[in-house]
């Protein structure tokens, strides 16, 4: 539960909490990028972490996914402590991520790259591809079908053959999503998800992690379009100097001066909402 | 047999031999990314291994060398195999959870250096400076064959000892292993996040390519019946992966072919060659040079090799599968969002401005 001494709503108004982060501090060369940051993830619901650039969204979405160790503080994945667990560990719990810049696996095709996704394969074991050839080829069907099915829900089928680098910014984005949800995740991290794409893409984008929502799958997403924000997500977390300074609805927080002035108030002045 | 024969055999042992290396260095760099540079250190440990697996104690040969274990073929050639992945696991234990691929690169440098000056001096081991020699020619006895039949036979014996090597690599690749081992060499962090114990696939493609190379180490020592520190300076890994960058990083047909240009024709086809009046040795100079001119050429104007890393075609991963409704009929389409604006009436909503 939040403790940050700021007057803050729970998560436990919507629903139980499955992704928590305590005191979280992370310095690079004594330069505080996080310095305690706290808070409760609602289960199956969206929740928008917003706040200025250098807030440390993202350094607190890798501290999250296991792709950085925090310098103090605790993780916890519904009841499991995951502080500091290496990524496929994490990943491995039901928790996958998507990255502020696209990283597309680029030599492998596009189906490739959601077939990789499944946590465990049993096609992964030398003793199972040289001895069980049956259970590996069934298993490669089911991926199959199932990737299939995202690819044409996420517009991607016809590119399926398409090497990944071959895609344009916004299909990667999509790829990328895609690939998270293959994993079939119990939480799903999103970076900046609308970052750099078109306004349409953007309705669409934000029709999919609806969808996920609809799926049962809790999604935390770092976001500076607070259209976006207020039309699809649930809760909102406000970052500011790597300390969490209010968490609640958009429109309680608009109503926060603190909020308006450290991230909200910038907005505004800049005649922008993406 | 003429001596035109004995050459054609000879080269086509090579082609057979550098094709195994060649696969097993692909499956470590070309699959995975593992910048492995002490590659030639684990094709020297199989053919030590083999050869002493396979030669008499120690004692009535007049060399120095460990275990002497008189085993026949193939067991020796595994044993050289394994040997090799045996030092790939203590390698990939110390060195792969910490170090990135250039760092990892440069120990592996100075691992194969350490390699080479361990078996150059300290003789116990495998009988120093000098090597091993007098290996046995497997089936030469039982078969009766001539140091000229010897030739030909075992260029046969390589043939199939790679075809099945090649069988096995072929279903690993094509395997969802295999696509993890490529999902790991484009991205090791975007891997790791899908749940891919990184370290544990880099450790099983450690394993694999270095049995790989211990075996094609051990057809070598068979082949020509001794095996010395000259005859795998470090700088021999460069030669094999010249091979692989010339026939196609990621391919295993690829790897044959890389061995049939760069180790058939540019360093073993030139040795035949008659010598240069009054520059004896000198052919050998200008093959290097010649080896190093193909790899830049073949690096600025063909990277992907000259047979290229297939894509695999969805209709490759399961040839006999067709997505429910032929897939023609799944329209890509996002889901609906469940607001007005999105049901087609005014402008897209995300882009409307609003008072906040």
């Amino acid at each position: 539960m939040t403790s940050t001494g700021q007057s803050m709503s729970s998560p436990d108004a919507f629903s139980e909490s499955i992704l928590s982060c305590e005191n979280i501090t992370k310095s690079f060369l004594g330069v505080n990028a996080l310095n305690g940051a706290t808070f409760d993830v609602p289960k199956n619901k969206i929740t928008a972490l917003i706040g200025p650039n250098g807030a440390g969204k993202t350094t607190l979405v890798n501290i999250l996914s296991g792709a950085m160790k925090s310098d103090s503080g605790t993780t916890h994945l519904g009841s499991v402590d995951v502080t500091n667990l290496e990524s496929y560990k994490i990943a491995r719990m039901g928790l996958m991520r998507t990255f502020q810049l696209s990283r597309e696996l680029g030599g492998l095709t596009v189906l490739e790259n959601l077939l990789v996704a499944p946590k465990v394969q049993a096609g992964e074991s030398l003793f199972n591809i040289f001895l069980r050839p049956r259970l590996l080829q069934r298993e490669e069907r089911q991926n199959i079908e199932r990737a299939t099915e995202i690819l044409a829900t996420y517009g991607l089928y016809e590119l399926r053959d398409n090497r990944a680098r071959e895609l344009s910014g916004g299909q990667k984005k999509l790829l990328e999503i895609s690939r998270g949800v293959m994993a079939a995740p119990t939480v799903f991290l999103l970076d900046e998800p609308m970052a750099g794409v078109n306004p349409a893409l953007i309705d669409r984008i934000a029709g999919y992690i609806l969808d996920m929502k609809r799926q049962g799958m809790t999604v935390l997403m770092i976001e500076h379009n607070l259209n976006v924000v207020e039309k699809i997500c649930d809760f909102v977390i406000v970052l500011a100097e790597g300390k969490t300074l209010a968490t609640g609805r958009l429109s309680e927080l608009r109503a926060n001066p603190e909020v308006v002035q450290a991230y909200l108030g910038e907005v505004i002045s800049a005649g922008t909402t993406n | 047999m003429s001596a035109f024969w004995y050459y054609v055999f000879t080269l086509v042992f090579f082609l057979f031999d550098y094709f195994i290396l060649a696969m097993g260095l692909n499956i470590q760099y070309g699959e995975t990314g593992i910048l492995n540079f002490a590659y030639i250190g684990f094709v020297a440990i199989g053919a030590y291994m083999t050869g002493v697996a396979g030669m008499p104690n120690a004692g009535t040969s007049g060399q120095h060398y460990i275990l002497g274990l008189n085993l026949p073929f193939p067991i020796n050639l595994i044993i050289g195999g394994l040997s090799a992945s045996a030092l790939a696991f203590l390698v990939a234990l110390i060195t792969l959870r910490r170090l990135r691929t250039d760092y990892l690169a440069m120990v592996l440098i100075s691992l194969s250096l350490v390699l080479y000056d361990i078996s150059n001096n300290f003789i116990p081991l495998f009988n120093g400076a000098d090597g091993l020699y007098n290996v046995p020619e497997p089936f030469a006895s039982a078969l009766k064959l001539t140091t000229n039949s010897f030739v030909p036979f075992f260029a046969g014996v390589a043939g199939v000892v790679a075809l099945i090597l090649w069988f096995f690599m072929s279903r690993i690749t094509r395997s969802p292993l295999g696509r993890t081992l490529r999902a790991i060499r484009d991205d090791p962090t975007v891997a790791s996040a899908l749940g891919k114990g990184v370290f544990r696939y880099q450790l099983t493609s450690m394993l694999v390519g270095s049995f790989y190379a211990g075996v094609g180490g051990g057809l070598l020592i068979q082949f020509g019946g001794s095996f010395n520190p000259t005859a795998w300076l470090p700088g021999e890994t460069f030669v094999i992966f010249a091979v692989i960058i010339v026939g196609g990083v990621g391919n295993n047909v690829g790897m044959l072919v890389g061995a049939l240009v760069v180790e058939t024709l540019l360093i073993h086809l030139p040795a035949f060659l008659p010598a240069i009046p009054g520059h004896p040795g000198l052919i050998e100079y200008i093959d290097t040079m010649v080896i190093g001119v193909v790899l830049m050429i073949m690096l600025w104007f063909r990277p992907q090799g000259i047979v290229p890393e297939r894509v695999r075609r969805s209709k490759f991963l399961l040839p006999d599968f067709a997505p429910s409704g032929g897939g023609a009929v799944i329209t890509p389409t996002g889901p609906a969002i469940p607001t007005e604006e999105a049901a087609g009436a005014g402008p897209p909503f995300f882009i409307e401005e609003k008072d906040v």
